[in-house]
């Protein structure tokens, strides 16, 4: 697994122009950038060109990075799913493998883990975690997530009132937070 | 220290982007002055990517994506420090500046074309670099009127340096000429080309160590100095 702090001399190499920085930043978690577009957007051609995108976005921004607001990880995956949700929002149309309430009920998938990116031992951890949220609360995690709604439109979507969308949003989300925060 | 109300309840929301807009931008102008819920949302958002990793579909990239996502910036960063950009821009002002508006639409009309060229170009362009076995290869930057532009510098261990090029045909009357951008106040001329789409042009001016490479356009035969602005450039190979 990579070193946090190799990570962020990464970026400071990248912020400096260095690409074939990019590309070790590419080799670290190239593949998981990729199969969260993948999973995000209707078919491998368009997670290919959002990828490219969200490379040249972490190129643009890698001056602007900043350790205390997160891990690298977290920021090139973040740069990722805010591109996927532009190009959906841009090509105006959610397409044939939009983020359905079954497809999305879960926020993970049983595949095995890249262990590049988590090891294997931490991945059944986060699965435990997350298995231990009651459905609803898996629910609406998903559907924000990978489906990039906003608590009102999984309110509407799900005729579930909008109190009760952001009660399950914030139940969970701080016991991801406590459960992962704490092994850290 | 602050007496403003903390982002407690937003902030698992917001780090989620479950947020409308309106909450999201006071959120967002919170946490800019607000350690505590930097700290916060930092936790909040660890944790939710780090199992979006593990809910990411395990499928293995295009193999040559990596090469892409490197050739594309590979000497990018030297459009920032672009003097040549600088001073192609002096030589163009000073001689004729009545010629500036005219190549200005003529690159509009440039613009729209590149704008429309297809994804087919796309993989032949990077199939050609990636087909580069021996030597480096020196992405040149687009510059504004032209993002969708794309050339670069195959400098080969043995052998002429050339570009590879994906431009669409210039108009009638006119050429891509390529210039070698060594220290001192001239261009010199490197060959030029009316072809379109994908093309290679080789470099009819010795390149040394170092030295920027520009790409405008030029009357067909060509000019002794530039008079338009770069469509691509790099300061440094």
């Amino acid at each position: 697994m990579p070193d946090k702090a190799d990570d962020v001399r990464l970026v400071e190499r990248i912020a400096e122009g260095d690409a074939e920085a990019l590309g070790e930043l590419y080799d670290r978690y190239g593949r998981v950038a990729f199969g969260v577009l993948y999973r995000m957007l209707p078919g491998p051609e368009a997670a290919e060109e959002v990828a490219q995108d969200a490379f040249h976005s972490v190129w643009r921004q890698a001056r602007s990075y900043r350790a205390e607001r997160g891990s690298v990880r977290t920021w090139l995956l973040a740069i990722c799913r805010n591109a996927a949700i532009d190009w959906r929002r841009t090509r105006g149309k959610r397409t044939e493998r939009e983020v359905t309430i079954d497809a999305a009920a879960e926020l993970l998938s049983d595949a095995r883990v890249d262990e590049r990116v988590v090891s294997a031992m931490r991945a059944e951890r986060v699965r435990a975690v997350v298995r231990e949220l009651p459905l609803e609360q898996r629910q609406v995690l998903a559907l924000a997530f990978w489906g990039g709604y906003s608590q009102s439109e999984i309110a509407a979507r799900t005729n579930t009132p909008l109190g009760t969308v952001k009660s399950r949003v914030r139940l969970a989300m701080n016991k991801l937070r406590e459960r992962l925060e704490d092994e850290r | 220290m602050s007496t403003e109300r903390h982002a407690t309840e937003d902030l698992p929301a917001y780090a989620l982007g479950a947020l409308g807009e309106a909450e999201r931008d006071i959120v967002a102008a919170h946490v800019d002055r607000c350690a505590q819920c930097t700290r916060d949302l930092a936790q909040f958002e660890d944790a939710l990517y780090e199992a979006a990793a593990i809910g990411a579909v395990q499928v293995e990239p295009p193999r040559d994506l990596r090469t892409r996502i490197v050739l594309r910036h590979r000497g990018a960063r030297g459009r920032e420090g672009a003097n040549w950009a600088a001073r192609i821009a002096e030589v163009l002002v000073r001689p004729v500046p009545l010629a500036v508006p005219a190549v200005l639409a003529l690159l509009l009309v440039v613009s729209f074309a590149i704008i429309g060229t297809n994804r087919q170009q796309i993989d032949t362009y990077e199939r050609t670099l990636a087909g580069v076995a021996a030597g480096r290869v020196v992405a040149l930057a687009p510059t504004s009127p032209n993002p969708d532009a794309r050339a670069a510098v195959v400098i080969p261990d043995q052998g002429r340096p050339y570009l590879v090029v994906r431009l669409p045909a210039p108009p009638s009357g006119k050429a891509w000429e390529a210039w070698v951008l060594q220290p001192g106040p001239k261009a010199i001329p490197a060959g030029t080309s009316t072809s379109g789409d994908v093309f290679v042009l080789f470099l009819t001016a010795q390149l040394g160590a170092g030295d920027g490479v520009a790409i405008t356009l030029e009357p067909v035969a060509g000019s002794q100095q530039p008079t338009t602005q770069p469509i691509l450039l790099v300061d440094r190979t």
